[in-house]
């Protein structure tokens, strides 16, 4: 996969929802365990939008909601999406984890997981730092990743 | 549970320093690599690409601020990854703009992932005695 035009407001709005809901998650789990629901929750939405992304829940959501209403503006690049997409994997696998060791009664390792993925959500959305991309850069040059950029 | 917080925080930052620590051993790892084929000035490699905005609003407008100041002495090659992917390999261009400082003997003296301004290059030429500080002041 090459270089192609890529509007980074869907991934700013997935960013947002991520934070949001991650957050109310565990606020909520700090009162009732139920709350530790917006783990496996936010992991079925981001591995779903890492499998097809033009299916994401975010970017419907951008696409018929926000952009229309001019609630979030276009912000349109053009680089190679497949970094953000092993991004997505990554924050999905990691709450994945999460929602499992919620299961198992380990709240504390669950949320840690949780609020690393808020973390690293909220670096990507304020200062366009984006560790999953990195991770797949280090990947790739190691071999362990094949290089599907158009470029070097 | 109120834990959590702080333990990912600190993980955050502990990755942080690890990737930086990383980061600047490859960058010592690169800086030594040499071209192949004849080299008969300093020169500066800008590894660029048709897709790349900021090599072309950015880099390129630093590079020729820049130029000059080098007076013909450091030769400015602007490099498009997909026309010269070995070069590219050979110099680990995972990002675009990279620049890579040469000596006169095809050394890399400096390498740079990411835009690096006019500045920040002469620095790198004058450290690497490249270029004259009286020939940076005019």
């Amino acid at each position: 996969m090459g270089t192609v035009p890529f509007d980074r407001s869907v991934l700013k709005v997935g960013q947002v929802i991520l934070m949001a809901g991650l957050l109310i998650g565990y606020v909520f789990s700090l009162l009732h365990p139920l709350g530790s629901i917006a783990l496996p929750v936010l992991a079925v939405m981001m591995l779903h939008g890492a499998a097809v992304p033009s299916q994401s829940l975010p970017r419907l959501l951008y696409l018929r909601v926000l952009e229309p209403r001019g609630l979030v503006r276009p912000r349109v690049v053009v680089e190679d999406p497949a970094p953000h997409r092993f991004a997505q994997l990554v924050g999905g696998v990691f709450l994945a984890a999460g929602s499992i060791l919620a299961l198992a009664g380990l709240s504390v390792a669950a949320w840690t997981l949780g609020w690393i993925v808020i973390g690293l959500a909220f670096l990507n959305f304020a200062f366009d730092i984006c560790a999953g991309c990195i991770m797949y850069a280090q990947l790739v040059r190691a071999g362990l990743l094949p290089l599907r950029r158009s470029a070097a | 549970m109120l834990l959590a917080p702080l333990i990912a925080f600190a993980v955050i930052a502990l990755a942080t320093v690890a990737l930086r620590g990383g980061q600047a051993r490859q960058r010592r790892h690169l800086v030594g690599r040499v071209v192949d084929g004849p080299v008969d000035r300093p020169a500066i490699l800008f590894f660029s690409g048709a897709a790349c905005t900021i090599c072309h609003t950015a880099q390129r407008p630093a590079l020729e601020r820049l130029a000059p100041e080098l007076d013909g002495r450091v030769a400015v090659r602007e490099i498009d990854v997909a026309a010269e992917p070995a070069l590219a390999r050979r110099f680990r261009v995972m990002s675009l703009p990279t620049t890579v400082v040469l000596d006169g003997e095809g050394r890399a003296r400096a390498v740079n992932a990411g835009f690096a301004s006019a500045q920040v290059l002469r620095g790198q030429l004058l450290d690497a005695g490249l270029l004259a500080a009286e020939a940076s002041v005019a």
